[in-house]
């Protein structure tokens, strides 16, 4: 029963986008679907309150058992109370408060984290780009070009060189790279095909848990 | 030997400094570096400039040129759509081509709604509305939220795919309010032009630092033929280049040299009230030199913080360069030692 039901329903409801896909009479594309819309659209605050409680649940459980790094959990914790309230007392346009935890904590925070990425890149890039086989070579000058291709100093540096830094870096863009991401995206298009289908005909069930 | 050690194994901390200096620096000191547009996003420049009334508008007073008066009294019949799927993270590369899509939709009056389906992208959209109408107001332009622009705001990921489709019959419909809780069927935007579905609101400019600008391509492009336009971060953009190139999107910015270009061609051609001309963009005229000059207070810091960018990320690039090719030097040196050994 545990696993019968949510089988029926994702078979149902997966069925149901199907011809709702293939089916172009009026019954299945405006009456019927538009009614079904109306469940979606029932579901998703219940979905709001699952996340919260599961954020609550698990942070009130770090603190209450003292697990390394508890203190951050208050953290979470506090601005999840605090932007909240802020957010349901003055609206979240701006000028209003949660618009300035946003520009002066998310916005700052954010963007330190991601920008850490150009510095470990470019220490991996130096530790590892080397050109120790013919394939590795490859890849090191087609980085390389696309690099000075991406900048306006690169474009200035190659000016003086016979060919175009631009047009070659295009060129990789454009043909090599294109070809190579069309056959991974064919594979995974035929993949993600194979993969719905035996999610609908109930022979992938891994989603419910426990293995088959 | 330790020479050709410390070429390929140099500490971490002094590639961390080296970094540091070269981004740091160009941002203080800026200078004015050649930015060249790429096809895909002159393609969606046009497309949106395509929408605006100064080039729908009927000439009423036969001077060749349409007049603000001439521009505010056409009935608009298009619009676009902005879906901003993207948190902070990604917001030094994603919000200056934002603004300056915003910017180029103000100054050249055609109307956008704004959207996104990732709550931590509502207070983005809001900062980016904020700085773009509050420097055009400066000049003493109105700029009026649900007139000039419609904020729908955040709506719950479950939404996302009825909102999408259902933007094909009634725009109205399918999100009923704006951000501020406002019907949509009530705000001017709606109510007093032919702004209906995606017959009018043909261009969806998607940004984000993932390939979520593909269910617009996949529902909304093959159901109902809207043209789908992408904003991304730079590590996202090769894989976009299969549907720029199928037509399936009609152009793209990726990452902070494509937010740089765009800014570039508003600076020469909408600020300027002039349409796209490949022409022009060889030869500009000395008005479009000036607005391109970054380190003159011609144009607004806000404005230009994609150009000020490809300044640091020029140098960065350089330096990595150079520390690969350092480090491949050492590397060849003592193979070539080990060799001698043998």
């Amino acid at each position: 029963m545990k696993k019968n039901i949510p089988l029926a329903i994702v078979i149902i409801l997966g069925f149901i986008f199907v011809g709702w896909t293939f089916i172009p009479a009026k019954w299945m594309q405006d009456d019927f679907y538009t009614a079904f819309l109306e469940f979606t659209k029932t579901m998703s605050p219940f979905a709001v309150f699952l996340g919260i409680y599961s954020l609550v649940s698990m942070h009130y459980n770090r603190i209450r058992r003292k697990v390394p790094k508890w203190g951050y959990s208050y953290v979470t914790l506090t601005g999840l109370v605090v932007t909240a309230t802020l957010g349901f007392v003055y609206g979240t346009q701006a000028g209003t408060p949660v618009q300035w935890i946003f520009r002066n904590f998310m916005m700052p925070i954010s963007a330190t984290m991601f920008s850490l990425l150009a510095f470990y890149m470019a220490t991996a890039a130096y530790k590892s780009f080397r050109a120790r086989s013919i394939e590795a070579t490859v890849l090191l000058v087609a980085a390389i070009i696309i690099m000075l291709g991406q900048v306006p100093l690169g474009m200035a540096i190659s000016r003086s060189w016979p060919i175009n830094i631009l047009d070659i870096s295009q060129w990789i863009m454009d043909v090599p790279n294109l070809a190579s991401k069309r056959g991974i995206l064919l594979g995974v298009g035929l993949g993600s095909v194979a993969t719905s289908l035996k999610i609908l005909l109930g022979i992938e069930r891994t989603y419910l848990g426990g293995g088959d | 030997m330790n020479f050709i050690k410390n070429l390929q194994g140099l500490d971490r901390r002094y590639v961390f400094v080296f970094i540091a200096v070269a981004i740091i620096m160009p941002l203080i000191f800026p200078f004015n570096s050649l930015t060249y547009t790429t096809t895909p996003v002159e393609n969606l420049y046009q497309l949106i400039d395509s929408y605006s009334p100064y080039v729908r508008a009927d000439d009423l007073n036969g001077d060749g040129i349409i007049s603000e008066e001439e521009a505010i009294a056409f009935k608009q019949d298009r619009a676009i759509f902005m879906d901003f799927f993207h948190d902070a993270s990604t917001m030094p590369e994603l919000f200056p081509m934002e603004v300056a899509v915003m910017r180029h939709c103000i100054y050249r009056r055609v109307p956008f709604f704004t959207f996104t389906i990732m709550e931590v992208a509502a207070p983005i959209i809001e900062e980016a509305i904020s700085v773009v109408t509050d420097e055009i107001q400066k000049t003493g332009r109105v700029i009026e939220r649900g007139k000039d622009y419609i904020n729908i705001g955040y709506k719950p990921p479950a939404l996302y795919l009825p909102i999408l489709l259902g933007m094909g019959d009634d725009i109205a419909a399918a999100v009923e309010t704006d951000t501020d809780g406002n019907r949509i069927e009530n705000l001017p935007m709606y109510r007093d032009t032919a702004i209906r579905n995606y017959t009018q609101m043909n261009l969806v400019y998607e940004t984000s630092g993932s390939d979520q600008g593909l269910s617009w391509m996949i529902y909304a492009r093959s159901r109902f033929g809207v043209n789908v336009g992408v904003g991304l971060t730079a590590v996202m953009a090769a894989d976009q280049y299969p549907y720029l190139q199928s037509g399936q999107c009609v152009g793209m910015t990726a990452g902070l040299k494509g937010a740089a270009e765009y800014e570039n061609l508003v600076d020469m051609f909408a600020m300027n009230n002039l349409t796209f001309s490949k022409g022009q963009l060889d030869n500009p005229t000395e008005a479009m030199m000036a607005n391109l000059d970054i380190t003159s207070d011609t144009v607004p810091t806000k404005f230009k913080m994609a150009r000020l960018g490809m300044n640091a990320q020029s140098v960065a690039h350089i330096l990595i360069i150079v520390f690969i090719i350092l480090g491949n030097i050492g590397y060849f040196l003592e193979k070539k030692k080990q060799n001698k050994n043998l």
